[in-house]
């Protein structure tokens, strides 16, 4: 039974607390405020809440604003609303000046868009921002997870970005859980056949898939990497070069996310066979998320036909 | 402050930095001298006779800030940063180089004294929107200037935080229009026009004036008026000549971004007031 939790409250509450302690955090809303549960915030502390309505543009550079006078803003809204239509705004006037805005995303990923379709879900937002210099990536597993990042990210300065989801998201971690922001970790090693890289709700697929195989006798070590940026590459490299084979599972396009992440490391320090996993450059439509994630390349099975293609990869037989 | 300038102060300050602003651009080989000179006087009214501002120290929180949303404009308020003290004017030359603090858009990492980073158009408004909410939150007194060209007036952004301003009562943030009426591609009109301009600010629900951009007393009893009416942003929307000071430059949008020959750069400087 997957049992769920909403990194929307989760974020929320973690927000509220530090706002709390530390008056210099402002909440930037694009008529968002009901998207991530804000009313809590905007009651306790209505002096630090802004919504400047339907208009995200203005949202980001507002924020940028805010910034430069020392204050903490989170611009929270869906993910495609911050990183396609405010993007610009996001490059030159948050993360060029190194700007201390903190972005916050809902519906990252198919599975979190789910039922919207394609205009809610958001499969790009990790590949556009990883493109822009200086933004911190984060992609935290679930509600705990999303809780503990935002205060990480809130502690460091400069812009960042974390990756929540629809409201109804799987738990994947234990809660007690710690956050160590830039850190990859390994969640499951069954053993050194393959490494499976992973983050966000894509997680507990990972680890059902390496599950099934380990039933199998393939042995896999999955690993979370939720911090895309800066990205733990020696963590990684080291890994791979002992796994000699790596599969990426995310919710997110195949281009520009955890695949293209891992890619880069693979193609320039540890070459080895690769498969991703994730939306294969295509858009999705509407429908429940596991369902969806499942008819859209994000299955177990998917998953574990991809660990066993790179394992045959890996052995020199033709995957 | 206005206490203890005169206009003929100011426009002596501004034929310096006119004079600074085609010197930089011919020396350094790049950069816009119409809208530099467009702004000019605005721009010299500002840091000469209105902001409070420390040179010294340049992050001072309470300071009055200017955002350039026009930032292609940028050797205008490079020359009256220098001017002013913020940095040698030696630097001026060194305009768009390779390891120079002045870049060809305005940085607020590398340049002391610029506000805020510029150049891509319509935001500056947003962004002043921010700092001017911060002064609230802040609990801190301190004006924010933003300087928009007239052609950026046309990007969405600018209406977004046009409607914000007035819901959030910002009555500390004064925008200047610098309405020269021609943008990069030609004549604001014949592309996409803007008018009627005043009537859709006043719309948005913001006090709006209607000034000479070039005369000194226009602009500084402007600003003591927007400063009168504290719960609403203000617009003042300056006419201005493009290239305003130079002869040949002027309503001439070939020197949109166009550098000057010697013998230009000589006129020019004779024209405003000093030998080569």
């Amino acid at each position: 039974m997957i049992k769920y939790a909403s990194t929307r409250a989760a974020f929320i509450d973690s927000l509220t607390e530090l706002a709390g302690s530390n008056p210099k955090t402002v909440l930037v809303c694009a008529d968002s405020a009901k998207v991530i549960w804000a009313d809590g915030f905007k009651e306790r502390f209505p002096e630090r809440f802004i919504d400047v309505g339907i208009a995200e543009q203005n949202a980001v550079a507002c924020a940028a604003g805010l910034a430069s006078c020392g204050l903490i803003p989170f611009v929270a809204t869906y993910a495609g609303f911050i990183t396609m239509r405010a993007c610009e705004q996001v490059r030159t006037f948050v993360a060029y000046p190194n700007l201390n805005v903190k972005m916050v995303g809902a519906n990252g990923g198919i599975g979190a868009g789910e039922r919207e379709g394609v205009t809610h879900q958001f499969f790009e937002d990790l590949g556009i921002l990883r493109a822009i210099p200086g933004i911190t990536i984060v992609v935290p597993a679930d509600a705990s997870q999303v809780g503990k990042a935002v205060k990480a990210v809130a502690n460091i300065p400069g812009p960042a970005y974390v990756r929540i989801g629809s409201g109804r998201d799987p738990v994947a971690l234990d809660a007690d859980l710690p956050f160590e922001l830039g850190k990859t970790r390994v969640l499951k090693a069954f053993g050194d056949d393959v490494a499976i890289f992973t983050n966000g709700h894509a997680i507990p697929r990972a680890l059902a898939g390496a599950e099934e195989l380990s039933k199998a006798g393939i042995k896999a070590t999955v690993v979370e990497v939720h911090t895309l940026k800066p990205l733990e590459t020696e963590a990684i490299a080291e890994i791979l070069a002992k796994t000699g084979a790596a599969v990426t599972v995310e919710d997110h396009s195949i281009i520009g996310g955890l695949g293209s992440a891992i890619a880069e490391v693979i193609a320039e320090q540890v070459p080895v066979p690769l498969a991703r996993i994730g939306l294969r450059d295509r858009f999705p439509e509407s429908g429940p998320a596991e369902q969806l994630m499942d008819a859209y390349g994000l299955s177990v099975g998917d998953i574990t036909a991809a660990c066993r293609q790179v394992l045959a990869r890996k052995e020199g037989r033709h995957g | 402050m206005m206490s203890g300038h005169n206009v003929s102060y100011l426009e002596h300050m501004a034929r310096q930095i006119r004079r600074d602003i085609i010197t930089m651009i011919y020396e350094a080989g790049d950069g816009h001298p119409g809208p530099s000179l467009s702004c000019a006087d605005l721009v010299t009214a500002l840091y000469f006779a209105v902001m409070e501002v420390d040179p010294a120290n340049p992050h001072w929180p309470r300071r009055d800030r200017l955002i350039l949303s026009k930032g292609h404009a940028c050797p205008a308020v490079y020359a009256a940063l220098a001017r002013k003290g913020y940095f040698d004017p030696a630097e001026l030359p060194r305009l768009r180089t390779l390891g120079g603090m002045l870049q060809g858009h305005p940085d607020m990492l590398k340049t002391p004294g610029i506000d805020f980073t510029s150049g891509s158009l319509g935001n500056g408004i947003s962004i002043g929107l921010g700092i001017a909410l911060a002064a609230r939150i802040n609990g801190l007194e301190y004006y924010t200037y933003v300087i928009t060209g007239d052609g950026e007036l046309q990007e969405g952004i600018i209406w977004e935080a046009a409607m914000a301003a007035k819901h959030y009562q910002v009555g500390n943030l004064i925008v200047f229009v610098d309405y020269n009426g021609i943008q990069s591609g030609g004549r604001i009109a014949e592309i996409s026009g803007l008018e009627p301009v005043i009537p859709k600010f006043e719309a948005f629900g913001w006090h709006c004036q209607e000034i000479d951009g070039h005369n000194f007393t226009e602009i500084l009893s402007a600003v003591a008026n927007a400063k009168a009416t504290p719960a609403i942003p203000s617009v003042i929307v300056a006419h201005t000549v493009k290239g305003k000071g130079i002869s040949f430059i002027e309503n001439n949008n070939a020197w949109h971004k166009r550098v000057p020959d010697k013998a230009e750069w000589e006129q020019a400087l004779q024209e405003l007031g000093a030998e080569p």
